[in-house]
């Protein structure tokens, strides 16, 4: 009888030790640890150990890829460390991918807890204005942080500036780069020269001259995400949108592009990879490619080929007319959040970092590639000089200079998914679909997307 | 006789070896692959190179300066052990009395819960985010485990297993004046040893290997797990392949050993589910 | 004495209760509360930081039926799930079968090379596989090598073979998970059964219908029911294998609802959840008929 008793009790005790366990934790999470779980404990201890140290020198801050936006961070606190507080401590928490970032701002929004996040995020520049937007209250702007804007190229602030106020830190400078393998251009008969200002017609005719040749593209691209339309459409200062509609059957010059990729890809001029993967690693890496055009964070992919140093040079993007493009693509900005403990100093990191210093922005180009957006930073010593990788040529300077030259075009919320859908509209057109049609198609089904968020 | 009688029994085995071989083959291939290209670099790996290479040791001094191996290896570790510990108790203890007590509306109850199996995972995401962080459990075990310990899965494993425990002997120690949990705890545990290993390596393999809520549950550095550590690695504007798939290795490693080691019993203990 | 009977009934009566609970209470609050809330959220829109009332209440639902690309998804995921489960759970019981003679040798070694396959992790997996069919990836060196392609094949890059891709990884990689519950089954039978079945001049076809179903018949139902749930919630080889395309080709339904949800900047959860409710219902329907069809246990 009493065993009895006592095994019902005692399965409620093991059971509920579960539960109760839980309920311990709830107010105060870090005190909670029990002994098998010490990686938890410390775990736990990081996010109140952050508020704890209000006042202190340490931030927190949230970004993805090891091998270029980190290295920036970490030549910014190293920076900071030597000039302005010997014990400052940046805390770098690596992400996968920017949208881990993303999806961290939505869950917090969506719960009205933004407890978790850290002092600053690196932030996607086509996202940020939907996310102030949305969750106005995971942000904080940085207007008093003494920065000198002007220093900084307008097409990349014209993100990070939401309602006419920043809320952003350039990092890396997006600028495109047209890169030329110049000894396969050669074996063509062609100069870099005969590529600087030229139009897509020429493009096409040398690209078909170097295939007949070499067997190499002169062009590949990730045909799943489709920067290509993006990057040539901007270097005729067009938009896919117009007064905040798609703005894609109307738009004949996207036409016009649309059937100059087609041609290209008919004629072996193009190739398109099918994803990102497939670009940086077969294509470029790969060795199938004579020419590589992307945000000039592409570079850093093309270097690991170590055989063809100096035989790549750069310059501006063909046009349809001729007389230089210039667009960007990708790139990112640094934002403070509302759970900033300390926002002056986070504040006062980022504008003695990323507002201009020369020192953090030659390291994070030595250590990353990551090309600044700050103009008066481009023109140290460091920018200048010549990369033995591109034939001596001083790539970087170059980049800071076109970066100058972008035009701004009208953005939208829905850039990504408008690049989406017409990527799947040029891989069926290339398989011999309609090109109105087609683009038809993509057209409805982001007004049927902008149409349910817009409910 | 006896011997010609054998050697024409393994004759007749020829296309089964065979098969099996070729299917084996299959199987492991990729698994071999995924460990020649820890040793090599990534232009070789983009390549299609095949045989192991000379960078392993390159490979290896990457992985550990841009990534916390360790640290993701010892969290992966706790976390797997502590949710395979308590989904194996919470789970046994009710496939033992939905089979071993069971009347009608257990039964209907069963039924009910099953219906959890179908739960999409993207659905629950956003309410789950806002439970744990009403109680304060992000970056915590629990915010990793609480969601996946009680599944259906197991406790259908659990109960079909518990059919084949004599109850008999539940109703002579019951007559002995053993307790209702002294039957659970002294009897049937040990009497189901091999469904719990069996469990345990699904439950291990599940929890090691999960990817989506715990990146969206912990948040902090010190709180990676080893899937999101390779989804680091296999990000960002350029790829190292041959780190990526050594980091791969790393995270592939412990459930293989953990098979390995439980094989007999997880045969053991899957054959018990389905007799 | 009776009443003493009676006593001790209602003991056992309460701990089989006391024994549910953790489990039961478990999956009430962490699956069934959660899946209520996204079906209040189904009637919802707009970002999820203020959301509204949809006008109508079903506007989520019926916005659905017009999405082409929702559309395109589901049939995505029916074609695996009719093409991949089948040959899938055959072949799994073929391998079970040729497993369990007991003239085999090597049993252990053939079991754990078929098995391995799941001890790898969905994300690995898919980046073998990937790297694999890649144009330049080592199929195509051996098909073109061995003069069965001409020149490489684009295997991800074409809606066809992109879903076989799909499908032959899924069955890499469950195709050894399945084959140790049936093993198990088969294990489980007496081999007397079969002597008798022989003795009575069954050939092996006969016995394998006449015997080996019937008593496998749970294991088989609880297979397809996993295989179903599983390839309808399928996700992460849609992500990271194919993302999805080319051009949507080989969309899932999950990774669909996930990018209305996380996947892109733009998220709309009551669409989202519109949509994942529709794959509850669906699953449950289906595993509903599955259990009817099958169960003869009462």
């Amino acid at each position: 009888m009493k065993k009895k008793l006592l095994s019902i009790l005692l399965t409620t005790a093991m059971a509920a030790a579960l539960l109760s366990g839980c309920g311990e934790a709830a107010p105060a999470p870090a005190a909670e640890a029990p002994a098998a779980e010490d990686a938890s404990a410390e775990a736990e201890a990081e996010a109140p150990a952050a508020a704890a140290e209000a006042g202190s020198n340490s931030l927190t801050v949230w970004a993805w890829d090891a091998n270029f936006n980190i290295p920036a961070l970490k030549a910014a606190e190293a920076d900071y460390k030597e000039n302005v507080d010997a014990d400052f401590t940046l805390n770098i928490v690596e992400q996968s991918q920017s949208s881990d970032i993303e999806n961290a701002i939505t869950l917090a929004g969506s719960s009205g807890d933004y407890s978790q996040l850290p002092d600053i995020v690196l932030f996607q520049d086509h996202y940020i204005q939907r996310y102030v937007a949305d969750y106005p209250d995971a942000w904080i702007d940085v207007e008093d942080s003494g920065t000198d804007w002007s220093d900084f190229g307008a097409e990349k602030l014209s993100y990070s500036t939401i309602g006419g106020k920043h809320y952003g830190f350039p990092v890396d400078n997006g600028t495109c780069i047209m890169a030329y393998r110049v000894d396969l251009l050669e074996e063509a008969g062609y100069t870099i020269d005969d590529m600087t200002d030229c139009t897509w017609e020429k493009f096409i005719e040398v690209g078909e001259k170097v295939y007949e040749k070499t067997g190499k593209y002169l062009l590949s691209m990730d045909g799943d995400g489709n920067d290509l339309f993006y990057l040539m459409l901007q270097a005729e200062g067009m938009s896919q949108f117009k007064d905040g509609k798609p703005y894609i059957t109307e738009n004949e010059t996207l036409v016009q592009i649309v059937n100059i990729i087609k041609e290209m890809c008919e004629k072996n001029v193009c190739y398109l990879a099918n994803d990102w993967g497939d670009y940086t690693d077969q294509t470029i890496m790969g060795d199938m490619v004579a020419g590589v055009m992307n945000g000039n964070w592409i570079i850093p992919t093309i270097r690991q080929v170590a055989e063809n140093s100096g035989k790549w040079e750069i310059t501006n993007m063909p046009t349809i007319k001729g007389g230089g493009g210039y667009a960007a693509n990708g790139g990112s900005s640094l934002y403070v959040t509302s759970n900033s403990k300390n926002p002056e100093l986070a504040k006062k990191f980022l504008a003695a970092t990323f507002g201009g210093s020369s020192q953090t922005y030659d390291n994070a180009l030595r250590d990353g590639g990551v090309v600044t957006c700050c103009i008066s930073a481009g023109k140290s010593d460091v920018y200048n000089e010549g990369v033995e990788y591109f034939n001596n040529t001083p790539v970087y300077a170059q980049i800071v200079e076109m970066s100058g030259h972008v035009p701004v075009i009208e953005q939208n919320d829905f850039h990504y998914s408008c690049r989406r859908y017409l990527a799947a509209a040029m891989i069926n057109i290339n398989n011999g679909a309609d090109v109105m049609e087609e683009l038809k198609n993509a057209e409805d089904q982001l007004n049927f997307e902008m149409e349910g968020a817009a409910q | 006789m006896i011997k010609k009688n054998r050697s024409m029994v393994q004759r007749r085995l020829i296309p089964t070896y065979i098969f099996l071989g070729i299917v084996s083959f299959l199987s492991v291939f990729p698994l071999y692959w995924m460990a020649t290209a820890a040793t090599n670099s990534t232009v070789e790996v983009a390549r299609g190179k095949i045989i192991f290479g000379t960078q392993l040791a390159n490979n290896m001094q990457k992985l550990l300066a841009s990534q916390d191996l360790w640290g993701a290896m010892t969290n992966s570790f706790i976390y797997a052990l502590a949710q395979t510990i308590v989904a194996l108790f919470v789970c046994s203890l009710a496939g033992f009395g939905f089979e071993l007590y069971h009347d009608k509306q257990k039964d209907r109850l069963f039924g009910i819960l099953l219906l959890s199996m179908m739960v999409p995972g993207v659905a629950t995401m956003i309410p789950l985010f806002k439970m744990m962080s009403t109680f304060g459990f992000l970056n915590t075990v629990w915010g990793f485990m609480l969601p996946a310990i009680s599944t259906a899965f197991l406790i259908m494993m659990f109960r079909q297993n518990s059919r084949s425990f004599p109850v008999d002997i539940m109703e002579a120690a019951r007559i002995d004046g053993v307790s209702e949990f002294g039957i659970y705890w002294r009897m049937y545990l040990p009497v189901m040893k091999a469904t719990y290993a069996a469990a345990a390596v699904i439950t291990f393999m599940n929890a090691w290997n999960a990817y989506l809520w715990p990146r969206v549950v912990m948040t902090s550095k010190d709180a990676q797990t080893m899937p999101m550590l390779i989804a680091n690695l296999a990000a960002g504007y350029s790829v190292d392949y041959g780190v990526l798939m050594l980091g791969v290795l790393f995270c592939s490693v412990p459930t293989m050993v953990i098979f390995f080691i439980l094989q007999k019993q997880f045969a053991e203990g899957i054959t018990g589910a389905v007799k | 004495m009776n009443k003493r009977h009676k006593g001790i009934q209602a003991k056992q009566e309460r701990a089989g209760w006391i024994y549910l609970m953790p489990a039961t209470i478990l999956l009430v609050v962490m699956s069934f509360y959660p899946i209520i809330q996204a079906f209040i959220t189904s009637f919802r829109t707009g970002p999820s930081s203020r959301m509204k009332w949809a006008s109508p209440l079903i506007w989520n639902y019926t916005r659905m039926f017009q999405d082409k690309l929702f559309i395109r998804s589901v049939s995505n995921t029916f074609l695996y799930l009719l093409i991949q489960v089948p040959i899938m759970l055959v072949l799994a019981m073929v391998l079970a079968q040729m497993l369990n003679d007991k003239d085999l040798k090597f049993k252990g070694f053939f079991r754990t090379c078929v098995f391995l396959p799941c001890a790898t992790s969905l994300v690995s997996y898919s980046l073998i596989f990937k790297s694999l069919f890649a144009t330049q990836g080592l199929m195509n060196h051996i098909l073109t090598g061995l003069g069965i392609l001409k020149e490489n094949y684009n295997f991800l890059g074409t809606p066809g073979s992109a879903k076989a891709v799909i499908i032959i990884a899924l069955l890499w990689r469950w195709t050894g998970y399945n084959m140790v519950f049936y093993l198990a089954g088969l294990q489980g039978i007496e081999y007397s059964v079969y002597e008798a079945a022989k003795i009575d001049g069954a050939n092996s076809w006969q016995t394998f219908w006449d015997i080996t179903v019937p008593l496998l018949r749970p294991t088989i139902i609880m297979t397809f029911i996993m295989s179903i749930n599983g390839t309808l919630q399928l996700f992460d080889e849609s992500v990271n294998l194919t993302s999805g395309g080319p051009a949507n080709s080989t969309i899932t339904m999950s990774h669909y609802i996930y990018n209305n949800s996380f996947g892109q900047g733009v998220a709309n959860f009551g669409y989202a959840s519109a949509m994942s409710f529709f794959v509850f219902v669906l699953v449950a329907v289906l595993a509903f008929i599955n259990l009817k069809v099958g169960d003869t246990r009462d």
